[in-house]
């Protein structure tokens, strides 16, 4: 267990030197280097006992370090650790200059590389492992030689899995802005339209779920999306060209009518938010809203809209048309207007109405009054 | 039938307001319900009533048209006629002994005038 923890660390201590240097693994391993002197030894010691142990399969760089460090005395293993720490620093170094240089090189390779794969590929991470590869190899071969297995497919799986390393480390640094850059085209900017605001605000507010589990109930907006780039055709048409067909702005705009659970909600909102007044002149103008309090300074023409002139009124001689111009009828109807034209309080209407119910009455009594 | 449908209906539709005090949902008895009938029928034929009546209270037109003019008016639903109105109390349903201006019994108005809730009445004295 403890051997196989070693390993663990070992593994992260040379994948971070092996991979894509940062200040991390330097500053990782410095420690190590100058506290660690004296104890090394005895790491180093029971590494020694504990990697014995551990499975063969175990192909990591850090215990391929070790074990090289276990096959030469313990001075030369801190000494082969000060050269790796060397070894590290020159990668870096090395590898800075090599990938400015090889920028486009790896670009054009990146193109190149899913027509030919295999040799292209290998001619890649030759061209980047050259720094690497003649301290790893020999760190490689001395693995393999201390490992009872085959040596040359331990050394191949060593050097396979740097490749791979470096390879991954390399692909993230440039492929993940390309990648960066495809998400964002593909996403999608919504945008509420202020029609449907308190809808969306009652919908987001409320946990009702759907069928689906979906909160937002009008899904038609989602069909409605909006590219990042703005095009012509894209927004509402102003219609000063071409006539208005309203029909499929009524069909879109009714059928989200509200629901009853809508009005429950507005009814639930309205019942909260009115709290009582907290004084009288807070109680007054509820009073006024209500319509019980009169509004100040009084109006005395509240609640008539009568937008009549005077002489519509008066002059109703107009409406007596439908009588006839003589007897009886005549004479009692145009007391009614006399009547009528005195009568501040009813508007024209009501004074029309009543007209034309003398009419229609009269109307109908017609039979009955030929027989007079 | 109808009546009674409106006057459920009516009652019903009193919400618990969210005000202090009493809360009155239904009318005090079946009298002040008959009332309420009443006044709400004469308001409905009171411009039929207003033109039969014109015709019949007439010395211009003919008699025979103001007999089938009263004919007509007694047709009417009997509780149409505003003068089977009375004036009850608002708050008792009592039938005497109440105010005009505040559609209150006496004693009610006692009661909430020594309260000092009646606003510009006080004890007299003089």
């Amino acid at each position: 267990m403890w051997g196989r923890v070693r390993v663990w660390g070992g593994g992260g201590f040379a994948s971070r030197l092996l991979g894509a240097a940062a200040a991390a693994p330097r500053l990782h391993c410095s420690p190590h280097s100058k506290v660690q002197k004296p104890f090394s030894t005895s790491s180093v010691l029971s590494d020694e006992k504990d990697e014995c142990t551990t499975s063969k399969g175990s192909t990591t760089e850090g215990a391929s370090k070790r074990q090289k460090g276990t096959a030469e005395t313990p001075k030369q293993k801190l000494l082969d650790i000060i050269g790796n720490m060397k070894v590290e620093v020159s990668y870096r170094k090395k590898l800075q200059e090599l990938k400015a240089s090889e920028n486009k090189k790896q670009a054009m390779n990146r193109l190149e590389g899913p027509d030919s794969e295999g040799p292209q590929r290998t001619a890649e991470s030759i061209q980047r492992g050259k720094p690497l590869n003649p301290e790893l190899v020999k760190a490689a071969s001395a693995v393999a030689s201390s490992l009872p297995l085959n040596k040359k497919q331990t050394e191949s799986e060593l050097l396979a899995q740097l490749r791979r390393h470096e390879e991954t480390t390399d692909k993230q640094k440039k492929g993940e802005t390309i990648n960066i850059r495809n998400v964002i085209s593909e996403m999608t900017v919504k945008r509420q339209s202020p029609a449907q605001r308190g809808v969306r605000i009652s919908s987001r507010i409320s946990l009702e779920l759907d069928d689906d589990g979906q909160r937002i109930r009008p899904e038609r907006f989602l069909s409605q999306s909006f590219d990042s780039r703005r095009s012509l055709k894209v927004g509402k048409r102003l219609n000063i060209f071409t006539k208005a067909s309203t029909e499929p702005e009524h069909a879109l705009k009714t059928v989200p009518s509200p629901t009853i659970w809508d009005l429950e909600f507005a009814k639930e909102i309205a019942a909260i938010t009115a709290q009582p007044p907290r004084n009288g002149f807070e109680e007054m103008i509820q009073w006024t809203k209500e319509g019980i309090l009169w509004e100040f300074p009084i109006d005395n023409e509240v609640g008539m809209d009568d937008d009549a002139e005077f002489h519509e009124h008066i002059f109703l001689d107009k409406h007596l048309e439908g009588f006839p111009k003589e007897g009886p009828i005549r004479h009692f109807m145009e007391l009614v207007i006399c009547g009528l034209s005195k009568n501040p309080y009813l508007s024209v209407k009501q004074k029309i109405e009543h007209i034309e119910w003398f009419e229609k009455y009269f109307e109908e009594k017609k039979e009955f009054l030929q027989e007079i | 039938m109808a009546a009674l449908g409106w006057v459920l209906r009516a009652a019903r539709q009193v919400l618990p307001s969210p005000c202090p005090g009493q809360v009155r949902t239904y009318y005090v008895d079946w009298r002040m319900l008959r009332d309420v009938k009443r006044r709400r029928l004469a308001y409905e034929y009171a411009d039929e009533r207003l033109r039969i009546n014109a015709i019949r209270k007439n010395t211009i037109l003919p008699k025979e048209l103001q007999e089938v003019a009263d004919k007509e008016i007694a047709a009417l639903p009997r509780d149409s006629c505003p003068s089977r109105i009375h004036n009850r109390c608002v708050l008792t349903s009592r039938p005497r002994g109440v105010r005009r201006r505040w559609r209150l019994s006496r004693i009610v108005f006692r009661h909430f005038a020594d309260h000092a809730q009646v606003s510009g009445v006080q004890r007299a004295m003089w």
